[in-house]
């Protein structure tokens, strides 16, 4: 890290010389330096709860889109009124990229937003993350709290980031097309065939009037990770020759036109959300993230699927009802940031159960998943009324999207390519496999 | 001159076939826009929908007032149009300086330099863009919109493109002038620059539409909302769980104005230029 | 006229030896101020780039010397090499057609035709708009089953929907459709500078065609093509380095939610920019990075020949 700063510096001299040397003539004067100057007045920081006015920076994306950001920072500050949140819009396409370039730079930022597991292996793998393991057990935060997803995230025996959001996998189905149809809603114990049959049962129609039984959005996670809810499996280890009855259930549905045509999503840009709106589609499996979107977006009028509700996840035969997958959202603090203290206060405030509570207020769901918690959400004004609904709310057994490990990055990249391959039959289903196997084995071995 | 009927036959004939020709690619070139126009007053959900409404139903006008209030669109085109004006006036004068040498001047390593110049302009900036943005920050350059006009106001490109439009004026028209007393620079003033009008139209146009495009740049260097530009405005349509594509069509609809404005002022100089104001000599 | 297409040496014989240290002075003034500037945050960057080639580096840790073994792995990697195939192939695909529209366009719209004004605007359209924008609707037109294109070509020719070509989302045409729209995207770009090219033809050289009697295919063989030939080594060498380079557009193509290529589309700025972003290995990037700029090296030495030569 030292050296990074060391090359700044040198390239910055050749710099300044040329300069010198007669360039001029561009200085506009509107260089404001942000971090040439460091360690000035915010020494006032290291001393823990001295009232001096703190500037904290805290990375995120979609700012004006996410509910939570606002009320989270207000609540901080109504406990800390002498500490000011900033924060650094990286924007969502590509942020852990965006921020891992930001932090190498050195970028002055304090709080970081963890958007997925790949980002986090390799911010951690930058000596960019301060490890909180210590400061766990100073504070006594009690990680059993986060349904298992710390354990997770842990590196080695150390961990990095904390969990404040942990979605996880849901079906959403239009009630109304069931009611029209009557056929009788989605159970929260379905299993994968039960799930394959009411899908079938539920298309109908042609042309604009087509319905479809279920929908699958084109990311990864959305077919190829049915194949891991047993349990027995793991997307790690160079084998996959296990994902073959998912892809083969899911082309034969894309085949009978049970689902929509992958290479027709894929090219059109077609968004989940509006074939669901659309009411052209009876059942379809998403995050829980979807929950507060789809209620702010019957309110104002654009998903005419009005009449909606959730159940638990479709899981293999023999397993637990609500085992599902998962994806979480967590907070780390920069290792280079000034105001460490104040920005693991901070931290531990917004993954705790204060923060857990702001967040769930607004429709998503925090990493503390506690009973309050699950009916502060099921109370939204718009959530489905019924009981199943709610009860899809409680999970059993969630495994992540992509666990952690050194090389997810890049295996990451293998199971996108593979998964676009054969879902658009550029490859069959063996030798996608198979290729799949042959190129994570090389990562894993390199 | 006298078997010329069947001959302008011919030349009818053509005439008429290019015009047909054309027809069809201009149709082919449009479709899209209007496709874009047409979306832009579409709620999200309807734009990718099946078979294509060509006419929204209930056009959605308010698309073209939510781009401004969701979004600073007004803060991000100004600093936009700032960036992209700083950044063309910069590149049309030293590149057309630079190109000046380059074509008319006799110094010792010249074919080197312009080999390498232009190889340069190979490697991608994905390539560099990590020890840049180093470099850059510890200037204290990163937030500024000055990072991004050092980035873009010295290319090879420009250089390059003035070079080569250099070459077609006759050195003639120079040694001229030098025997009249003109010094290199009141050559380079007084003569070529007025007679590569073409050239620099072009040259500005390109530098002004590769600027006001420009997305990976400002989305590293200008992380201030503040800041920002226009094409980082177009991607907060698109977040985490959704794309709002109704309002980013409308949001391209105003962003090309300003480009199309650069290009109609500017298309004239393009047609009528060495040609008509005397390489005769 | 001809003198001028030539560069360098040949001039310097002719103008005699006795250059001052002035009249260098002279030139390194002009060529200061954009190469300075170029020099300093441009030039210094990509050499430090080209250092890192030959080092281990993963953005932020200390690095690593490591010789050649970067471009040993290059040797080795067969996802790299179909990266360059699909580059090579595409650069092939996208340069003669472009300079083709682009020329043929410039020439017709340079003729006194019905509305050329507005012709020009529109053919440079493309050109400006948000690739962001356009991208999706391309795609949306050449969608498989229910984009217009395919049911049209379904009317027309009977075949049945299945069995058309599935334009990007198919292996064996992806390439095809992503030429097509670099084509139809750029070709207004290059139609400028063809534009401009052709307002440095002297007219008088056209009369004295004619008056030779040439015909218009002569005349533009004889006359335009030489008249030409700085703008189309330009043109030439703009392409061939921006297909080389090009990115932007696959991703919006091809790359659906994930932002990522396949086998198919893969090209070698997305292998460089996946190796460096996703895989933090930055050496080995800059070895990639370094073969892409050796390579359009290369052309450029073949083509600056060329260029000399063409021009005798």
């Amino acid at each position: 890290m030292k050296r990074n700063k060391i090359i700044g510096m040198a390239l910055a001299l050749v710099l300044a010389l040329g300069t010198l040397a007669g360039c001029g003539g561009t200085n506009g004067g509107s260089a404001n330096s942000g971090g040439s100057t460091p360690a000035e007045n915010n020494t006032a920081g290291a001393d823990g709860n001295s009232q001096a006015p703190i500037t904290l920076k805290w990375a995120l994306w979609d700012w004006e889109a996410t509910a939570y950001n606002q009320p989270l920072i207000d609540a901080y500050r109504e406990a800390n009124p002498h500490v000011t949140i900033e924060y650094v819009d990286l924007g969502s396409t590509d942020y852990m990229t965006m921020l891992s370039t930001q932090l190498s730079g050195g970028a002055d930022l304090d709080i970081l937003t963890i958007k997925d597991i790949p980002g986090y292996a390799n911010l951690v793998k930058q000596n960019h993350l301060e490890p909180l393991k210590n400061f766990i057990q100073e504070q006594s935060i009690d990680a059993s709290k986060y349904g298992g997803t710390v354990e997770q995230i842990l590196v080695g025996d150390e961990l990095y980031a904390l969990p404040f959001r942990s979605d996880f996998w849901l079906i959403y189905y239009n009630k109304d097309l069931f009611d029209k149809a009557g056929v009788t809603y989605p159970t929260n114990d379905m299993t994968l065939e039960q799930y394959d049959e009411l899908a079938r049962k539920m298309t109908s129609g042609s042309g604009a009037e087509k319905v479809y039984g279920a929908h699958y959005h084109t990311w990864r996670s959305a077919v190829q990770l049915f194949g891991i809810l047993d349990g027995k499996q793991t997307i790690l280890d160079g084998k996959y020759e296990f994902l073959k009855p998912t892809y083969e259930r899911i082309l034969k549905q894309q085949e009978d036109g049970i689902v929509m045509d992958y290479a027709t999503l894929k090219t059109s840009s077609t968004h989940y959300s509006g074939v669901f709106y659309n009411s052209s589609v009876a059942m379809m499996n998403m995050g829980s993230w979807f929950i507060a979107t789809q209620i702010e977006k019957v309110k104002s009028g654009e998903s005419q699927a009005t009449n909606w509700g959730i159940v638990k996840y479709p899981h293999p035969e023999g397993v637990e009802p609500g085992t599902t997958l998962g994806t979480i959202t967590s907070l780390a603090v920069n290792q280079k940031s000034k105001n460490k203290e104040q920005a693991l206060d901070f931290l531990k405030f917004v993954t705790g159960e204060e923060g857990a509570a702001v967040i769930a207020s607004t429709g998503t769901i925090p990493a503390i998943k506690t009973d309050e918690v699950i009916n502060s959400i099921s109370s939204i004004d718009g959530f489905p009324a019924d009981d199943n609904s709610k009860e899809a709310l409680i999970t059993a057994k969630t495994y992540l999207e992509m666990p952690m490990h050194e090389k997810s990055a890049d295996i990451e990249v293998i199971l996108n390519e593979v998964h676009d391959g054969i879902m658009t039959k550029n490859t069959d289903i063996d030798k996608g496999l198979e290729d799949m196997g042959k190129r994570v084995q090389q990562i894993l071995n390199n | 001159m006298v078997e010329s009927s069947s001959k302008k036959m011919v030349k009818t004939g053509m005439l008429v076939l290019a015009y047909i020709l054309l027809a069809a690619v201009v149709l082919c070139m449009l479709v899209p826009y209007i496709w874009m126009l047409s979306s832009s007053l579409k709620l999200n959900k309807d734009v990718f929908t099946f078979p294509m409404q060509w006419i929204p139903q209930q056009p959605r006008w308010e698309n073209y007032v939510d781009i401004w209030t969701k979004i600073p669109l007004g803060t991000f085109i100004y600093n936009t149009a700032k960036l992209s004006v700083i950044v063309t006036v910069l590149q049309l004068l030293t590149s057309s300086f630079a190109a000046y040498a380059f074509s008319k001047l006799q110094f010792k390593g010249k074919n080197i330099l312009f080999l390498g110049y232009i190889a340069t302009i190979a490697i991608p900036w994905q390539a560099y863009m990590v020890p840049q943005f180093i470099m850059m920050r510890s200037l204290g350059l990163n937030n500024t919109h000055m990072a991004i006009i050092l980035l873009q106001a010295f290319s090879a490109f420009g250089v390059f493109l003035m070079r080569q439009f250099y070459q077609g004026i006759p050195n003639e028209l120079c040694e001229a002038a030098r025997i009249d007393g003109l010094s290199e620079y009141g050559i380079w003033g007084k003569i070529m620059l007025p007679l590569s009008k073409p050239a620099l139209s072009t040259l500005t146009i390109f530098t002004f539409v590769t600027t006001w495009n420009d997305f990976l740049g400002p989305m590293i260097y200008l992380t201030k909302t503040e800041l920002k530009t226009i094409q980082i405005g177009l991607r907060m349509f698109i977040s985490q769980y959704s794309a709002e594509y109704g309002l980013i069509m409308a949001a391209s609809v105003i962003s090309i104005i300003p480009v199309l404005i650069v290009f109609l002022l500017l298309q004239k100089y393009f047609v009528q230029g060495v040609a008509s104001s005397g390489i005769k000599g | 006229m001809q003198n001028e297409i030539r560069i360098g040496t040949d001039q310097v014989h002719k103008a005699g030896k006795s250059r001052t240290l002035k009249d260098h002075l002279i030139a390194y003034s002009f060529i200061a101020p954009n190469f300075i500037g170029f020099a300093l945050f441009t030039l210094v960057p990509m050499i430090f780039a080209f250092v890192l080639a030959f080092v281990k580096w993963d953005g932020a840790n200390p690095m690593e010397f490591t010789g050649l073994h970067n471009f040993i792995r290059l040797a080795q990697d067969t996802t790299f090499h179909k990266a360059l195939w699909n580059t090579v192939v595409y650069t092939i695909g996208v340069v003669p057609l472009t300079m083709a529209c682009a020329l043929g366009l410039a020439i017709l719209l340079n003729q006194k035709v019905f509305g050329r004004n507005t012709m020009r605007t529109i053919f440079f359209f493309p050109y400006v708009a948000s690739l962001v924008a356009v991208a999706a609707v391309w795609n949306f037109i050449f969608s498989p089953t229910m984009g217009p294109v395919n049911n049209i070509l379904h009317a027309i020719t009977g075949v049945p929907l299945e069995e058309l070509p599935r334009w990007a989302a198919d292996k064996d045409w992806a390439m095809f459709t992503v030429v097509l729209f670099t084509v139809w995207k750029n070709m207004g770009y290059y139609m400028v500078i063809y534009l401009a090219g052709l307002q440095g033809v002297n007219p008088e050289l056209y009369e004295a065609a004619e008056l030779d009697g040439a015909n218009a295919w002569k005349r533009f063989r004889n006359v335009t093509i030489p008249q030409l030939a700085p703008t189309t080594f330009f043109v030439l060498m703009i392409l061939v380095i921006n297909s080389f380079k090009v990115y932007d557009i696959f991703i919006n193509l091809f790359a659906g939610a994930d932002n990522q290529l396949n086998d198919a589309t893969r090209v070698l700025v997305y292998q460089i920019y996946n190796t460096a972003f996703r895989s933090l290995d930055y050496g080995y990037a800059s070895a990639m990075a370094i073969v892409l700029f050796l390579l359009v090296l290369g052309v450029t030495i073949v083509q600056f020949r060329g260029e000399k030569k063409y021009g005798q």
